[in-house]
């Protein structure tokens, strides 16, 4: 069909009946229609009624289907439903996604990560401006499971989402590993999951840290354990924290003979506040619940550790963006990590 | 013929699945009676809810605080057993304190469900989730079920501030429960 030939008004109109029905996140959908959802089902070859998620307090369930045609609501092409499929398992995984997360007055953003080789097939970026917009696989993929919690479960600002800010980025954050980059395994595959798969949890926050002129690892851990020590997003006792390095970062560590989990481990063991710093954040005590309040007296010089100790495993630790500089990113968790990453599994070819 | 746009939600044909007739009928008052206590797990709920508990106990009649339990997961509604159980060991509940987005839409699906089992529920909520207290009362069939609102915030509030919070809604909390009022 030539470009003469599309009814751009008839699209408009489209567009305009999705947002009457409340269907939006704000910014315009593509209109699902019976052809197009059953193109996603057969990239997906799974049945389409299947159920993949279950909202308890609400008794809502997603299924297959509508997560198609919320997938395809995004933006998205059929061949990235299987990775939506996939982020959105990785995503039930998860503790806090399966209960009152995307209610919650955090706002919390799912964290994304593709690995495999998909992220070329499909166009995922996992270069420069990796967190950044601009890349219609990483984009959809993430907007498509805001439409599902949205639509599906039914969860709208203002009514069953409270966040009290939320996230810049909120339903934006999928990012393709850097694996051509990377010093290590990719990610999935150090979790078990070779080839094409999601890793995902939800998050916080995401800050990044940039240095770029050291040459000694320590120094550059160093930089990461303040960022992630800080008082600002820890409520409770202790808290979870993963990093996402730029391959410069990644390779100076490596290169220093770090693997993976010896960055996971000494973040784990060096990031935190003495109970002195704590307290003049009000933060310094914890009542036994597990909650911070202020204290009660205990030796300013006590290191209070961020991440709790045996919990080295769940920091995650993933490489992204570009070569051109020293900049990472420190994502802070909502809540934990399963660790568990999910297989990216295409239907027959269609 | 054009193709039809599909409806993204699933609910479109959603119907009032079980609505609430009716709240638990009510007692004249509360003398004798047993009271129950279910915290939300939030922070100073339980210190609030017991000190309801013994005011209760101390100024208007009731027999005993006879069951408090604390939520497994703040985010979700309590089940049946649960239910079965405060029907049990009570006649009338005490539900609080929703202070955050899932929590409080829990905490007003709970008081459904103990009204549907006959058990006259006060639940009671902070002022900053009125609209997702009442979406939840939409989404469980209630529309108009009516709960305790109370000024925000609470988790910050002092033991002491607390318990003069308890206090001050007692009145609401004993009209909530009972046919006659304080």
């Amino acid at each position: 069909m030539s470009v003469a030939e599309l009814d751009a008004d008839a699209a408009q109109l489209a567009v305009e009946h999705c947002y009457e029905q409340g269907w939006s996140d704000g910014l315009p959908l593509v209109p699902a229609t019976r052809p197009l959802v059953d193109r996603f089902l057969a990239a997906a070859g799974r049945p389409a009624d299947e159920v993949i998620g279950h909202m308890p307090q609400l008794d809502r369930s997603v299924t297959v289907e509508l997560a198609a045609i919320n997938a395809v609501m995004a933006g998205c092409l059929p061949e990235y439903f299987p990775v939506v499929l996939a982020a959105w398992e990785a995503l039930m995984n998860e503790r806090a996604a399966k209960g009152g997360g995307w209610q919650s007055t955090s706002g919390p953003a799912p964290l994304i990560i593709v690995n495999g080789p998909i992220r070329n097939e499909l166009g995922f970026n996992s270069t420069g401006g990796v967190f950044g917009p601009g890349f219609r696989a990483n984009a959809t993929v993430a907007r498509a499971i805001g439409l599902i919690v949205r639509n599906v479960f039914g969860v709208h600002p203002h009514e069953l989402e409270q966040a009290t800010q939320g996230l810049p980025g909120r339903w934006s954050i999928c990012i393709g590993e850097n694996e051509e980059e990377s010093p290590w395994p990719p990610l999935a595959a150090d979790r078990g999951v070779t080839g094409n798969a999601v890793t995902a949890t939800l998050l916080r926050t995401c800050e990044y840290v940039d240095n770029r002129h050291t040459t000694d690892p320590e120094l550059l851990l160093g930089d990461f354990a303040d960022t992630i020590g800080r008082s600002g997003s820890l409520i409770f006792k202790h808290a979870l924290v993963g990093v996402v390095l730029c391959p410069e970062h990644a390779n100076l560590l490596a290169g220093a003979g770090y693997s993976r989990s010896d960055v996971a481990a000494w973040l784990a063991e060096h990031s935190g506040r003495t109970t002195g710093q704590l307290a003049r954040a009000g933060k310094d005590h914890n009542d036994g619940a597990g909650v911070r309040f202020p204290g009660s007296g205990e030796p300013a010089d006590d290191f209070q550790r961020t991440i709790a100790p045996g919990n080295e495993d769940r920091v995650l630790i993933a490489v992204a963006g570009s070569r051109n500089a020293g900049i990472s990113m420190v994502v802070r968790y909502f809540a934990d990590w399963s660790g568990n990453s999910v297989a990216i599994r295409a239907g027959e070819a269609s | 013929m054009p193709n039809a746009i599909l409806d993204p939600t699933g609910r479109a044909a959603d119907a009032a699945a079980s609505s609430l007739s009716a709240l638990a009928p009510r007692p004249a008052d509360l003398t004798g009676l047993r009271v129950g206590l279910l915290d939300n797990t939030k922070h100073n709920a339980l210190l609030f809810l017991r000190e309801v508990g013994s005011l209760l106990v101390s100024e208007h009649g009731v027999a005993e605080v006879s069951i408090v339990e604390t939520k497994a997961n703040f985010s979700v509604p309590v089940d049946e057993s649960i239910v079965a159980r405060y029907a049990r060991e009570c006649d009338v509940v005490v539900i609080g304190v929703g202070d955050c987005g899932s929590c409080s839409a829990a905490a007003v699906a709970d008081g459904i469900n103990f009204e549907r089992a006959g058990l006259p529920a006060a639940v009671v909520l902070t002022d900053a989730f009125l609209s997702t207290g009442r979406m939840m009362a939409e989404v469980q069939g209630a529309p108009d079920y009516e709960w305790i609102t109370t000024r925000h915030p609470m988790a910050s509030l002092t033991p002491d501030e607390v318990r003069t919070r308890a206090e001050g809604l007692l009145p609401q909390i004993l009209g909530t429960l009972a046919k006659a009022a304080a």
